[in-house]
């Protein structure tokens, strides 16, 4: 019966629909209810766009935008609010996304020159390079106060021409995380900070035959074998040129060697093949933490996740070297940063919730360094009373890492904005060593030469 | 013949009357919403996507004409030469077991049972979780080294496979994924085998047909405009697979479950080739068109027509 | 003669009854998931037994995010998913009406492009797509996720074409002899024999729309406007701690509504094989 009555009104309503000739009026009808339920945000963004840079105090509606999970959403939510309360004349409206969909829509918002005032970006930053506001005549005219933090953070959010992109949210670098426990059994001798990539296999290689298990889970590949992998064939050497309009290097066997590794240890059983990497869908179910693997490749803020997943002793060692004495290769970078965009119509408004976000202790005692380790001194100190031991060795491994010989080079922290396509070939090429479709020299050949297409 | 029986019946007394009741007139009311939805929101981003495939535009700078440099780029493209013939083999394994399958399962639940619609809601519910996190996660443990399946095999004294690091065997967790989830495909069956009516299967029974020759005069046939709708439904969409590959595999190992969607989405989003992937996704839509023309073509000789005949 | 009709159904009840479970597995073991933490999911196990029943997943998952409870997200996907059913219903039987039973110039064509718009991935008509509903002011409101509903969706035209194919066309002719016109054929006489079909698509198009993910993604702006299908992506994080448990439970009742529709409609397509069938 029910059934009659619901059709009876579909049908009606499809009468209407289909005498009213064309429809569309009938549509457009129907949907003023959908318009007036919108109706407070399209006012709102009204109201935005209508009022121009004005005198001071004058209403603003700023939007920001991250990637993140429930945690970074409720948190980073909590000091809009913070700052909104203090400054009642500015409004925030935010996205709180997840990591595919807030590059996605960032696309489309640079395609329709709409990008939110105040935005998330990592170290791919240089590829949406032309959408963002500089920061360098605030922190000139005083609107960004950087006394509080140092150079070196500063530079890890400028790029190549030291023009300061954005404000670092946290600092983070790579590191290996390893289990000295499986190491014992294995009877290997713990790593130290001039180990080399022979140590490590000779090490992958004896504790997969003495215990059965992998010896390493899964590496970041392109930055091992590549992008970390070149800066370690000597100071001033780098996958890129410092301008980045280039290479940094000529010799192409400079990239066979790691992946000629890869493909030997999965051989030998010592390194999860392919299939066993696609079983790892998180940090938190690395074969680290179900103890089939002795070692594993981390970001330094992802050290804390994986102890406490593991739920026993973990230790934090920088990444092999090419050379005992050479360079270690790895450097600290930012783990994101907060930029201002070039569609924002209050640029300073957005640089002063900046630098809000990033200096005030009231923000970060919110968020808690959840994106990293935050770069202001001040903020730094009013929370290391709080730390556990595993946040302390984190803070330590970074430190020792910022205190690495660089040769007194400067670290180059931005890449060209073709990095996404190398690293995607790169990849790709490595997967055909380990199926033996070309050797090392010809992967190593045949990247080399499409990186340098790139350009 | 239906034409002369229009006009005597309703119109032919005023001009508007004629032109009110006239098949174009009519036909073009009724299809309006297509027309005027075609020309506002979808003609223009096709044909954006077609001009993007003579650009080399990245989503980020202005685009550049390059004319066909990208199809050229595209026949010289391992890459893409080899998503095109994974996917065809994808199709070629996953369009007859699924539309196999959900036909079986349709068929046996018509039987009048108390228990049918449970049974239904069973079938039906894996198509209600799409490409989730969770089914990502269940779909990698079950096919996993030491999961459920490889257990298994094992206990039944077969040799274990490493289902997602070997490149001939990575393409059937996705395929039993896709037949998994045929719920639309099994409801769409249900309702055409409810559509028929029940006097051709009384007046099949009188003339003393079995269940089997039953099935093949009378259910085949009626049905046939159902299982044409659904046999091109799921080459297109077999063709388009992204979903199942990107949250199992992700086009690996070695390229092995690479597809062209997929392909498409590495390309076109992660690497911002955008003018790349269009060029990309026009050579697959004259693939794609030919052979649903191909499937048209041959429908006239085993579908069913009730309308026309 | 009994005894065999007994045996049967047994093995019939027990085929469908133990296949149906393993299908239904991967689903239970999500269900279950919304009970258990990390660790537990995480394991490697496929047991559905959760250790320890953790409801405060749902409670924490329900929380949301800043101050939006999913209570706003499920009135945004019924919002959304019952205007957008809706028009196609109304819109896509319309249309196949003119194509499967109207002889007018042109449809061949109209027929040729339709299946043509089926072709393309969603990812290269994404950007020029959004910058339309750019210009015209729409983004950042429900409209692009609702009004091009009622202009028909591909799919489900063609489907209904399909399904009027099975209707004699003596009906419409009787019809026309009886008094009506072309268009009242279709309301009189098509829509109500359409019933399989539409509610076919009813069924369909709901469950489409409740998980679509892309468009409210692109096209919602503030946390307020989000739907369920958004919300769940924002418990993961690839690069920090994603809370599987939270996210399951609110998986598991993302499910519902979609599973409710299902079952209230389902029941017209289930009383065996068509007793009603051709009324005239």
């Amino acid at each position: 019966m029910k059934m009659k009555q619901f059709l009876a009104v579909v049908l009606s309503a499809a009468m209407m629909l289909g005498l009213a000739a064309c429809g569309d009026k009938t549509v457009s009808n129907s949907d003023s209810a959908s318009v007036s339920a919108s109706k407070t945000s399209v006012s709102a963004s009204a109201s935005a766009s209508e009022s121009t840079e004005t005198e001071e105090k004058e209403p603003v509606t700023l939007r920001m935008a991250w990637w993140g999970s429930q945690t970074r959403h409720d948190r980073t939510v909590a000091v809009i609010e913070l700052y909104e309360s203090l400054n009642p004349h500015v409004t925030i409206e935010y996205e709180p996304m997840d990591f595919e969909g807030y590059f996605n829509k960032l696309a489309t918002l640079v395609a329709s020159n709409d990008v939110w005032d105040i935005f998330q970006l990592g170290s791919n930053f240089p590829t949406y390079q032309s959408k963002i506001y500089l920061l360098n005549d605030f922190i000139k005219d005083g609107t960004i106060d950087v006394s509080g933090t140092t150079d070196a953070f500063l530079r890890i959010a400028a790029d190549e021409k030291g023009n300061q992109v954005g404000l670092c949210s946290g600092v983070n670098t790579y590191g290996i995380a390893y289990d000295p426990e499986l190491f014992k059994q294995a009877g290997v001798a713990e790593p130290t900070q001039n180990w080399t990539w022979e140590d490590y296999k000779n090490a992958c290689l004896t504790i997969h035959e003495k215990l059965g298990i992998y010896g390493s889970s899964k590496f970041d590949d392109w930055q091992a074998g590549a992008s970390m992998g070149i800066n370690q064939e000597g100071f001033g050497i780098g996958f890129f040129t410092k301008t980045n309009d280039g290479l940094g290097f000529t010799d192409y066997k400079m990239l066979s060697d790691y992946m000629q590794m890869r493909a030997d240890l999965v051989d030998a059983g010592a390194y999860p093949d392919p299939g066993a990497c696609k079983e790892i869908s998180d940090i938190e179910n690395d074969f680290v933490v179900s103890g089939e693997a002795a070692m594993t490749w981390v970001a330094s803020n992802q050290f804390v996740s994986l102890c406490n997943a593991a739920g026993r002793e973990l230790k934090l060692i920088n990444p092999p070297r090419k050379k005992a004495d050479g360079p270690a290769g790895v450097s600290i970078q930012s783990s994101q940063m907060l930029c201002v965009s070039q569609d924002s119509k209050h640029p300073d408004e957005a640089a002063k919730f900046i630098q809000f976000f990033q200096s005030s202790i009231d923000a970060n005692k919110i968020l808690l360094a959840e994106r990293g380790i935050p770069t202001f001194t001040a903020v730094r100190e009013a929370l290391a009373g709080d730390l556990t031991d595993v946040e302390k060795a984190v803070y330590e491994y970074v430190d020792v890492v910022g205190s690495f010989d660089t040769g007194g080079e400067s670290v180059n922290p931005a890449s060209p904005a073709c990095t996404d396509t190398i690293k995607e070939q790169y990849n790709y090429y490595l997967e055909k060593v380990i199926y033996k479709e070309m050797t090392a020299d010809e992967a190593a050949k045949a990247l080399y030469d499409f990186a340098a297409s790139q350009f | 013949m239906l034409r002369s029986k229009t006009t005597g019946n309703e119109s032919g007394r005023t001009p508007w009357n004629r032109f009110l009741y006239n098949n174009n007139t009519v036909g073009y009311t009724f299809a309006s919403p297509f027309i005027i939805g075609f020309l506002v929101f979808t003609i223009i981003p096709m044909l954006s996507s077609l001009y993007y495939s003579c650009t080399n535009y990245n989503m980020i700078e202005k685009e550049t004409f390059i004319g066909i440099a990208n199809y050229v780029n595209l026949f010289k493209d391992e890459r893409f030469i080899n998503s095109v013939l994974v996917t065809l083999q994808y199709v070629v394994f996953s369009v007859p077991l699924k539309l196999a399958f959900a036909l079986f399962i349709a068929f046996l639940l018509t039987r009048p049972s108390r228990l049918v619609s449970f049974y239904r809601s069973l079938y039906y519910l894996p198509s209600l979780i799409g490409g989730s996190v969770a089914v990502a996660l269940v779909w990698k443990e079950l096919f996993a080294r030491k999961g459920l399946i490889n257990t298994n095999l094992g206990k039944l004294g077969i040799h274990t496979v490493n289902w997602f690091g070997n490149m001939s065997a990575a393409k059937w967790p996705i395929i039993l994924m896709t037949a998994w989830q045929f719920g639309s495909s099994m409801l769409i069956f249900a309702a055409g085998l409810k559509e028929i009516p029940s006097s051709y299967y009384e007046a099949a029974k009188i003339d003393g047909a079995n269940g089997w020759q039953i099935f093949w005069r009378i259910t085949m046939p009626c049905l046939s405009p159902v299982i044409m709708f659904n046999l091109i439904m799921q080459l297109i969409s077999s063709f388009m697979v992204f979903t199942q590959a990107f949250v199992i595999t992700g086009g690996g190992p070695n390229d092995a479950t690479m597809y062209y969607a997929l392909y498409v989405y590495k390309q076109g989003i992660q690497t911002r080739n955008m003018g790349y992937a269009s060029a990309m996704s026009w050579v697959m839509l004259l693939i794609m068109g030919t052979i649903t023309a191909i499937v048209f073509k041959t429908s006239k000789h085993w579908v069913f027509n009730e309308s026309e005949s | 003669m009994k005894a065999k009709k007994v045996f049967s159904s047994t093995i019939y009840h027990i085929f469908i009854g133990v296949l149906g479970f393993i299908m239904v597995y991967p689903v239970l073991w999500m269900i279950s998931g919304s009970l258990k933490n990390n660790p537990e999911i995480l394991s490697g196990s496929l047991n559905l037994i959760p250790p320890a029943w953790r409801w405060d997943n749902f409670s924490r998952g329900w929380a949301g995010f800043g101050h939006v409870t999913f209570t706003t997200f499920f009135k945004n996907s019924l919002l959304i998913t019952v205007i957008g059913t809706l028009g196609t219903v109304l819109s896509s039987s319309c249309i196949a009406y003119a194509l499967a039973r109207i002889k007018f110039r042109g449809r061949k064509l109209i027929f040729t492009v339709m299946i043509g718009t089926m072709l393309l991935p969603g990812q290269v008509v994404m950007i020029p797509q959004y910058l339309i509903y750019n210009r015209i002011g729409w983004v950042g409101t429900k409209l692009p996720l609702t009004v091009p509903h009622f202009f028909g969706a591909a799919f489900f035209i063609y489907m209904m074409m399909q399904f009027m194919a099975g209707i004699p066309k003596e009906l419409d002719e009787a019809a026309i002899i009886d008094g009506c016109s072309k268009y009242t054929v279709f309301s009189r006489v098509i829509f109500p024999l359409l019933k399989p079909a539409l509610i076919s698509t009813i069924i369909i198009q709901f469950y489409w729309k409740w998980d679509d993910y892309m468009g409210p993604m692109l096209y919602l702006g503030k946390p307020e406007a989000y739907t369920v299908s958004i919300a769940v992506k924002l418990f993961a994080d690839a690069t920090s701690t994603t809370d599987y448990g939270a996210m399951f439970a609110m998986s598991t009742l993302s499910m519902i509504p979609v599973f409710l529709i299902f079952l209230f409609f389902n029941r017209y397509l289930v009383d065996g094989i068509s007793t009603s069938g051709l009324k005239g």
